[in-house]
């Protein structure tokens, strides 16, 4: 019940559903459709377990007053906010209902600044490693270093006034040389992708039951 | 080791580094220098397959990107909606993940700002039902109905938008690669009801597209590997049009889709946004490009400071003689 | 009102992340904390809108659906995971969406993934009016794959005319691409900082057009 059972359950779902591609007929294109239907309620109950272990987590420090505790609040009050928010008090600031409200606010004007801010401070660090790390100290890393700026300068309107060849031959290099070597590392990825699903159907996958119990 | 000039130049503190990029991308908002961007192949394809759709298509714009990417990807997915928005091609909104559906909501309050020159004015689903009451459904006799009682479109808009006639917004639903497979049969089992809770299947675009078989184009803008579901879930189930605008990173990882036919054509990063922008322009659409465009003069200037950075770090790398007394100082800041 | 409330609010926060590169500080961990809370109550509002609500609620409640009492069920088991005697349960969900996506996805990612791919890369070197740049970028698109595989090939020694200098071959073309995507990612990178430039001088200081 515990292991066996799952692992019927994912050989004869992915094997019927493997031979339902090949058979195109009315009703095996009806158990499929329903499939689609269901699968996004299925997934939506994962959400469950995310809001679980976040609380679980963040409401351990707090209760023990962990270090830096405070800051699991700024976790947990806004997870049962937010909802509270959209579903009960959608007022704005004005206390009226004509502008969006708190749960937009939070979404708008502080979840996306806040995360895009994050992912653009990468740029600095690359620009600290440009200087302190991209070395030309092997043939290779000179090759990889050249194309890596052939195809910096021909992406910006300034590497077009260097010269009309530069953008030309970063494209080409994308098309050409760059298109081999995706292709092989695709070809590699795509072929490991197919072994991982039929390990999975046939059950010699079994990393994904977790640890919920033998 | 004993210290000289290439080591303190190489042990410099990074905050400096730090400092020198991030006034080089504030100055040339100051000073723009507005040099032309040259449209390139695979994004004059994406826009060239636009431009010969109409009224008559309809096409899918999928915002799979979250706040992170926002600054490269939506430019990208702003300027192919507006360009289908001019040509009055029925638009479908999705999006691959809740945070993503923020993004689409977003976007789409950008595309339809009053405060902004050349937005598109909404007409609300709600607002035209009187005229599909009286069987008016098809896109000019709409708007001849909806102007000829007394409906002016503001001077700094670029023309009207009718939800349900031009647009309808599915948004987002989990387990999103199943979602485009189930819509290769009907895209209405997958949403019975648009984001505002409109019932779809009343809609004149989801009765004349019912599935991803009547659908002629989907766009997905993407900061992750997810734009790869709509070809393997809907380009080789059913042969559906595909066309990406994805972050610069990943940019090269999928000109293979393109060689191998499996992709219309695909933007690249801000620039890729930026060329989108300027065939908007060309096409007369638009008088002046939007934000991305504006953004690669700034792109120049940092494109030639980490250049210098790059040269002037193997200058002191190998003057310095490094290269052959091992490692540098330890615990650099 | 609003605006300028959200503008504002946003650009401290902006400031806030940006602080962290002089120096760890408590305004970026709150950022940073804040970012899961939200996004996560967000993701539950969104959730309930669009797949409960319209999906299993709506179906239920007005048409009926009681069918859809089974995915709901299945999905409830998910929460089993909380409870250790039962936690097991928890696998059944897993292995439907499991086993099925896997299945579905199996000859579509073949196609995708690897058929359209060979295919792809078995193409006419040379046709009349070829442009010269082509023709050398198909010999190097067809060598250079085989070159790239052969590296990767791990299951014979890389020695010998064939399997050494192909391997060579192949890590040079290997390291193209990867400078390639190197080139990009740091205009990617500089993109995002724009960005929020952008928002910064011109949303908020509007000292920028």
């Amino acid at each position: 019940m515990k292991r066996t059972v799952p692992l019927m359950i994912v050989l004869v779902g992915g094997v019927l559903m493997i031979i339902q591609y090949f058979i195109p007929h009315r009703i095996s294109q009806d158990i499929f459709d329903n499939y689609t239907i269901w699968v996004p309620i299925i997934g939506a109950f994962a959400l469950a377990l995310g809001v679980g272990s976040l609380t679980r987590l963040h409401g351990h420090k707090v209760r023990n007053k962990a270090p830096n505790w405070p800051y699991s609040l700024a976790v947990l009050l806004p997870i049962y906010l937010m909802p509270i928010f959209a579903f009960f008090v959608p007022v704005s600031f004005g206390g009226g209902m004509d502008e969006p409200g708190f749960y937009h606010f939070a979404f708008m004007h502080i979840q996306v600044p806040i995360q895009s801010t994050m992912f653009s401070i990468l740029a600095f660090y690359i620009a600290s490693a440009a200087f302190r790390a991209f070395r030309a100290k092997s043939v290779l890393a000179t090759i990889l270093l050249l194309t890596a700026v052939i195809v910096m300068m021909g992406q910006v309107p300034i590497g077009e006034l260097l010269g009309s060849w530069f953008p030309k031959l970063g494209l080409w290099i994308i098309d050409f040389p760059n298109n081999a070597a995706k292709r092989a590392i695709g070809l590699g990825v795509g072929f490991g992708i197919l072994a991982t699903q039929l390990k999975i159907i046939f059950g010699v996958e079994r990393n994904w039951l977790g640890g919920a119990g033998e | 080791m004993k210290e000289n000039i290439w080591s303190r130049m190489l042990n410099l503190d990074r905050r400096w580094i730090f400092l020198f990029i991030g006034v080089v991308c504030i100055v040339p908002f100051f000073f723009p220098f507005g040099l032309p961007v040259l449209p390139t192949a695979h994004v004059i394809s994406i826009f060239d397959y636009v431009e010969n759709l109409g009224p008559e298509n309809a096409i899918f714009v999928s915002f799979d990107f979250d706040p992170g990417t926002d600054p490269e990807n939506m430019p990208m997915a702003v300027a192919v909606t507006r360009h289908a928005f001019s040509r009055h091609i029925p638009v479908f909104f999705t999006a691959n993940a809740p945070l993503a559906q923020g993004m689409l909501e977003s976007g789409l309050a950008y595309i339809t700002n009053p405060a902004l020159e050349g937005y598109f004015h909404v007409v609300s689903w709600q607002e035209w039902a009187q005229y599909r009451d009286q069987g008016i459904t098809e896109r000019d006799q709409l708007e001849a109905a909806w102007e000829a009682d007394g409906n002016v479109l503001p001077a700094n808009s670029s023309g009207w938008v009718f939800e349900g006639r031009d647009f309808a917004k599915l948004g987002y639903l989990p387990y999103f690669s199943l979602v485009i497979l189930g819509m290769t049969s009907s895209i209405a089992s997958q949403y019975p009801e648009d984001m505002n809770g409109n019932p779809l299947v009343e809609m004149p675009m989801l009765q004349e597209h019912k599935s991803l078989r009547d659908v002629d184009l989907a766009a997905t803008f993407s900061g992750t590997a997810a734009c790869t579901w709509w070809i393997t879930y809907g380009r080789e189930k059913i042969g559906l049009p595909v066309a990406f605008g994805v972050t610069a990173v990943s940019a090269t990882d999928y000109t293979i889709f393109i060689q191998s036919g499996q992709l219309i054509g695909q933007m690249g990063g801000l620039r890729g946004a930026a060329e989108y922008e300027v065939l908007l322009q060309n096409a007369g659409y638009f008088d002046k490009p939007d934000r991305a465009f504006i953004g690669m003069d700034v792109q120049n200037a940092a494109h030639l400071l980490i250049l210098f950075f790059i040269v002037l770090g193997n200058i002191a790398y190998f003057a310095g003689g490094f290269h052959k007394k091992g490692a540098l100082l330890k615990g650099r800041r | 009102m609003y605006e300028t409330i959200g503008i504002w609010t946003a650009a401290i926060f902006t400031l806030a992340v940006y602080s962290f590169l002089y120096k760890e500080n408590p305004l970026y961990r709150l950022g940073e904390h804040l970012v899961v809370g939200i996004s996560t109550g967000y993701f539950i509002v969104v959730t309930y809108e669009q797949v409960l609500k319209p999906r299993l609620i709506d179906p239920i409640a007005n048409d009926g659906e009681y069918i859809l009492f089974i995915p709901a069920l299945l999905g409830l088991l998910y929460i089993t995971r909380f409870f250790p005697k039962i936690a097991w349960l928890s696998r059944y969900p897993m292995a439907f969406i499991m086993g099925t996506s896997m299945g579905v996805g199996f000859p579509l990612s073949m196609k995708a993934s690897v058929l359209r791919q060979l295919e792809a890369t078995i193409l006419p070197l040379y046709s009349a009016g070829m442009p010269w740049q082509i023709v050398v970028g198909n010999v190097v698109l067809v060598l250079g794959t085989l070159a790239a595989l052969i590296y990767f090939f791990f299951s014979k020694p890389h020695k010998g005319p064939f399997f050494g200098t192909g391997s060579k071959i192949g890590i040079w073309v290997i390291m193209i691409g990867f400078g390639a995507t190197f080139g990009f990612t740091v205009m990617g990178r500089i993109s995002l900082l724009i960005g929020r430039i952008q928002f910064l001088l011109n949303d908020w200081l509007g000292v920028i057009k």
